[in-house]
């Protein structure tokens, strides 16, 4: 009964290895361009997240700046105003 | 027989695991597929990235128009004044002086103000001066200057407190001859002789005749201003029952 089981498992064990032993694999070369291409991606979204930054900074200086200008186009207007009456 | 059979489960169980670790490698359809996922991802940022540097470009282009439009806006402000880098430094210092003095004098107590009142009317009429100019009209200068115009209204209003407060005793006519005339000309009370029927009608209590005050009495100094018209009258009946004594003389003399 031992024998059988113990015959049994090193089949079962040697099936799996053939298994695994007829699959093909990347070759390091291939590894180091998927880790490269990994990097790369990486690399890419730190930057678009620097630009995201940046565009949102540019938009909020835009906005002020657009909000000055109709301050100072206010004023021109009071000033002119205020001229008329000096 | 025992051994043999443990080493052929050791030799089984080794295999397991050198098979299983085998299967944990990467295999080329994964790597594949691996590669296929990132490459999209990889062309999709680098769109992504090229999109966003086109929106980039274009905001700090708006951003520039937008810093080119206020400047010219803000030029045509100061172009309207007149204004100059030098003159508006000129027109500040004073506003600034104007601001000083006003400071001064508001920390003042009524007392002291009141003998310092010659300056609330200096700094006003600074304050006149610095309105004529056209930089008034720019908003950061405007505000300013109807603040301190404000502060010089309320020292005014202090003053006027401060007179209806205010109290003169009666000193003695040889040493510091007083009279109703000489108390409303002293500088500290009206600076003006010609208002002493105020002096007099502010103390109908304890005035009955004009041309009589004595030496201790505390007088209760009206408000300056106009006389009113019972002050008028008060001073005509003086001035006639004087004329027609014939006997012409200063009031209240002691």
């Amino acid at each position: 009964m031992k024998k059988s089981f113990a015959g049994l498992f090193v089949a079962g064990a040697l099936l799996a290895m053939m298994a695994t032993g007829c699959t093909s694999k990347p070759s390091p070369a291939e590894l180091k361009q998927l880790e490269d291409l990994k990097a790369e991606v990486s690399s890419l979204q730190r930057e678009i997240a620097a630009k995201e930054s940046e565009k949102a900074a540019l938009m909020k200086a835009i906005a002020d700046k657009a909000a000055q200008l109709a301050q100072c186009e206010k004023d021109k207007a009071l000033v002119q105003e205020r001229l008329k009456g000096m | 027989m025992k051994v043999m059979n443990r080493v052929i489960l050791v030799a089984a169980l080794a295999l397991y695991v050198s098979s299983y670790a085998a299967a944990q490698e990467m295999t080329k359809e994964e790597w594949q597929k691996q590669m296929t996922e990132l490459t999209a991802t990889r062309n999709d940022l680098k769109s992504k990235l090229t999109a966003l540097q086109t929106e980039i470009d274009k905001l700090k282009k708006e951003d520039a128009d937008k810093a080119a439009a206020l400047k010219k806006c803000n030029d045509e402000v100061m172009a309207l004044v007149g204004a100059e880098a030098a003159a508006e430094r000129t027109f500040v210092a004073k506003l600034d002086e104007v601001d000083a003095k006003i400071n001064e004098l508001s920390r003042l107590s009524n007392q002291d103000l009141w003998a310092r009142k010659g300056e609330v009317d200096d700094v006003q009429k600074a304050l006149d001066e610095v309105k004529k100019n056209k930089m008034n009209a720019l908003p950061k200068y405007f505000d300013r200057i109807k603040e301190q115009q404000n502060r010089i209204d309320a020292l005014r209003k202090t003053l006027e407190t401060a007179q209806l407060q205010m109290t003169y005793t009666v000193g003695t006519w040889a040493k510091d001859r007083d009279c109703l005339w000489n108390i409303a000309k002293k500088p500290k009370i009206y600076d003006n002789a010609f208002l002493w029927p105020k002096i007099w009608q502010g103390n109908k209590g304890q005035i009955k005749n004009p041309d009589v005050i004595k030496k201790g009495q505390v007088l209760t100094i009206p408000a300056k201003g106009d006389l009113t018209k019972e002050e008028k009258s008060a001073a005509r009946s003086y001035w006639s029952k004087k004329t027609a004594a014939a006997v012409p003389s200063a009031p209240a003399k002691k």
